[in-house]
């Protein structure tokens, strides 16, 4: 006999299913609608923002998606692969992904006042690796939230000074807002992996407000692309 | 600001070739420019090498300067793009 279907996928499996695929489809059609643009004008601000995107929908599909299809086809049977190390790898994955699309998010509003250079990259990857290794590997929540919010004030701190240079303050407040808020619930999605248990009761208003702000940089972005 | 202004520039070499009936000899394109002979070198090098003009020689051995697909393309999406850069503040 067939087990019922919500024994296959428990309803909190499915919302996660579902808010992931949302997020990837978000990232990867913001990620190719402006493949034509950055092919014609080769603009370094146009391949960060895209470049963050893409690093969003390989986090997303770390995130879920991949402990689903071994879920499903029942790799693990078949490879022998030990749990434990699927884990590691796709929270590793996800961390060190996430971190860098939050950093070329950030990069592609402040490259032009950082003097473009191939270092800022590094260090940028250094930091992903740092924060990546602290969730993963060593397992220390404590630092690992601190890492975090450490991050998060700091891009909070230079989105608002880009906010206060920017030329047109009315679009640049709507933009940097949509973007704090995205970083908010990045590191609210990190915390609900890290320490699924603290979040419990707020998961599905994350998911939501979550995929809400990829739908409204969608928007925009289709919205220019077309006009 | 001055790498907007340099898609500004590419903007205005590929509109100058378009208003010429897409056919321009190199030297009128550098006097429409307005730009210094070593600032037009430059930016006439790079829309070759991303191959937005092409150069053609006719059967008097005259070199003319056409815009490609891509050059169209682009004198077409350059609004969009500069709105696109200004809307996320890129």
């Amino acid at each position: 006999m067939r087990p019922p279907l919500e024994f296959l996928f428990p309803p909190e499996i499915g919302a996660q299913l579902i808010y992931s695929f949302v997020i990837i489809v978000c990232s990867l059609m913001v990620y190719y609608a402006t493949k034509e643009m950055y092919e014609l004008s080769s603009y370094k601000g146009i391949k960060y923002f895209r470049q963050a995107f893409l690093f969003f929908a390989i986090a997303y599909f770390f995130r879920y998606f991949i402990e689903f299809f071994l879920f499903l086809f029942n790799i693990k049977n078949i490879l022998d692969f030990s749990p434990m190390y699927i884990g590691w790898i796709s929270l590793y994955i996800f961390l060190y992904a996430s971190a860098m699309a939050v950093f070329y998010l950030l990069y592609s509003v402040m490259w032009k006042k950082w003097n473009h250079s191939k270092s800022r990259i590094f260090i940028f990857n250094i930091c992903a690796i740092i924060i990546a290794l602290f969730g993963a590997t060593f397992r220390d929540m404590l630092i690992s939230l601190m890492l975090n919010i450490i991050l998060l004030i700091f891009v909070s701190f230079i989105l608002y000074i880009a906010y206060k240079d920017s030329i047109d303050r009315k679009k640049g407040k709507n933009l940097f807002i949509i973007y704090i808020l995205l970083f908010v619930f990045w590191v609210l999605n990190v915390i609900d992996i890290l320490l699924p248990r603290f979040l419990q009761l707020y998961q599905l208003i994350i998911y939501i407000v979550s995929t809400l702000l990829f739908m409204i940089i969608l928007y925009k972005v289709l919205k220019k692309i077309g006009s | 600001m001055v790498k907007r202004a340099k898609l500004e520039i590419m903007r205005d070499i590929l509109k100058i070739i378009q208003d010429n009936r897409n056919s321009i000899k190199p030297t009128p394109l550098l006097r429409k420019s307005k730009m210094s002979s070593v600032g037009f070198k430059e930016y006439y090098n790079e829309l070759l090498e991303k191959k937005f003009i092409r150069e053609i020689i006719d059967e008097k051995q005259d070199k003319y300067i056409i815009l490609t697909e891509k050059g169209f393309k682009f004198l077409e999406r350059y609004m969009a793009i500069v709105d696109f850069i200004d809307e996320f503040e890129l």
